[in-house]
């Protein structure tokens, strides 16, 4: 049984290490950036914000204002027990957004989408929203990632449905002019971790190519060589555009495309692509069944990526 | 591409100088703004409760501040995207007299033309690096913090050199990425080919 008091911790943690500490292979990401680019405007835009950045990891600050759509995605071992429930869990999860809040960590960002009431502690009508994904064994995996405004409001995520008759030539066109029109002038915060969903409803896409932005490691391929092909293929093509650090012009212009799929409708193909801003922010820690508790570097939400 | 330390308020001289491309560090007052500022001001009809007049630098951004001691402390700090209060950017030129915006994003036609009638730029950072510009950065003061809140309401800031921001919009209403986009579009007709789209591709209309 995992008891509250572990949970409460854990949680808080995580909260911050996702809003103050960017992943190793996000950092890598910008290492290769600076190592690639050929001027030095563009290798200063890399350079400044990795300076800051690892400036964020030793003042526990958060590596930018904007802190984002709070978002739980939650492994859940199928023999797990938690004190109290996972409604519990829920409970502890929205306090601990709140708390973060009150103490600097995350910035009082969500709003009624209406009247714009700001309750001043990110959380109110389905947020922080929560995704859930069940495995075998009895530990839970926490992570947290904080969305960005930026990369998300700009046509950096949308979906369209596409006919079979337009095939693999429509999906990578789509996705090419997308995040091309969302990179212009920095709007998405390029570089970004892109995702791609392929297949399932539009909501099933969308969140597939979600989880593929926020939670997939930069670099990482998917195990189908189709899938792994379609990654490699989009990820040449868009950094032969010249978006560049913040759009102003550079070598990199995508940090990662990241594909999954889902089976579809003999009716259509629904592609949706979701753009992480270049600072990619996300934390993950496995609490075992005992209480001991792990950081991971890895999210590993899809089987061995 | 120059580089230029600029001290506000700024004259018509230091902005007419900047060309698309030139980074820039500023020095001097500023106020920060967001859209409900904005709202307030130009659709409630409210009067800004300060003067521009010696501030004439506004910022795009939504700070994270918290009160401490008694006193502001400056947690984080980027300027934020400018497009999306192009509604109001030919207006705050115009009636604030401003020499100069910081935000992401660029501004649109009316803003542009705005600022070339009234002699004014937008700067665009090329770098998200909150921590190396809350150096350069002291809080003097808030207004309407009790109607807009911490991070909508105007704040009054000190700058220190506070940059490097590159020029995307200058007085004559060139702008900065209209460059970039050339060099994407010709790009993309390559990627194109590399990818496997046919150069008269176009969608079945399903909707
Ligand atoms: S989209 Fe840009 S402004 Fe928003 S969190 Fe990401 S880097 Fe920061």
């Amino acid at each position: 049984m995992i008891k509250k008091e572990v949970l409460k911790n854990v949680v808080f943690d995580t909260i911050k290490k996702g809003s103050c500490c960017i992943p190793k292979d996000v950092r890598e990401a910008f290492n290769s950036a600076i190592a690639n680019e050929k001027t030095q405007k563009a290798k200063e835009g890399f350079g400044n914000t990795l300076k800051s950045l690892d400036l964020s990891i030793e003042r526990m600050n958060p590596a930018c204002p904007d802190t984002g759509w709070p978002l739980f995605f939650l492994k859940v071992g199928n023999e797990a027990k938690i004190e109290g429930g996972f409604m519990a869990l829920e409970e502890i999860a929205r306090n601990m957004v709140a708390k973060a809040t009150k103490e600097g960590y995350l910035r009082a960002t969500m709003k009624h989408p209406l009247t714009g009431y700001d309750p001043g502690t990110n959380v109110g009508m389905n947020i922080p929203h929560f995704t859930y994904k069940f495995v075998p064994g009895n530990d839970i995996e926490i992570s947290y990632a904080a969305k960005g405004g930026g990369s998300e409001c700009f046509g950096g995520t949308r979906y369209k449905m596409i006919a079979f008759a337009d095939g693999l030539a429509g999906i990578k066109k789509f996705v090419i002019d997308a995040y091309a029109a969302a990179a212009r002038a920095g709007a998405i915060c390029p570089p970004a971790v892109l995702g791609v969903g392929i297949g399932g409803t539009g909501n099933i896409a969308s969140a597939l190519a979600k989880e593929a932005a926020c939670l997939r490691l930069v670099g990482s391929h998917h195990p189908e060589e189709m899938m792994s092909q379609i990654e490699k293929d989009l990820y040449d093509s868009i950094n032969s555009l010249g978006i560049g650090p913040m759009g102003s012009g550079g070598d990199t212009s995508v940090f990662s495309v990241n594909v999954e799929y889902a089976y579809t409708h003999i009716a259509g193909i629904a592609v949706a692509l979701s753009s992480n801003c270049w600072i990619a922010r996300r934390a993950t820690t496995r609490v075992y069944s005992d209480g001991r508790t792990e950081e991971l570097d890895n999210p590993n939400w899809f089987d061995g990526r | 591409m120059a580089t230029y330390y600029l001290n506000v308020p700024l004259m018509d001289e230091d902005v007419v100088q900047l060309k698309i491309g030139d980074l820039v560090y500023l020095s001097g007052p500023a106020f920060t703004c967001r859209s409900r500022l904005q709202r307030y001001i130009f659709d409630e009809k409210n009067k800004l409760p300060f003067s521009t007049e010696q501030r004439n630098l506004l910022i795009h951004v939504g700070p994270i501040i918290v009160r401490e001691n008694n006193d502001w402390r400056l947690v984080s700090f980027t300027p934020t995207s400018s497009i999306r209060f192009e509604k109001w950017g030919a207006k705050s030129v115009k009636e604030w007299g401003l020499k100069a915006i910081v935000g992401k994003t660029t501004m649109g036609e009316e803003t542009a033309q705005a600022m070339k009638e009234h002699k004014c730029v937008h700067l665009s950072p090329q770098s998200v690096s909150p921590n190396l510009w809350l150096d350069s950065i002291k809080i003097e003061d808030v207004y309407l913090f009790d109607e807009l809140g911490t991070i909508e309401a105007a704040w009054h800031l000190q700058l220190d050199k506070f940059g490097p921001f590159v020029v995307d919009i200058d007085c004559e209403g060139n702008n900065y990425f209209e460059g970039i986009d050339t060099i994407v579009e010709a790009n993309k007709k390559q990627a194109y080919k590399d990818l496997n789209i046919p150069a008269d591709f176009k969608y079945t209309k399903l909707y």
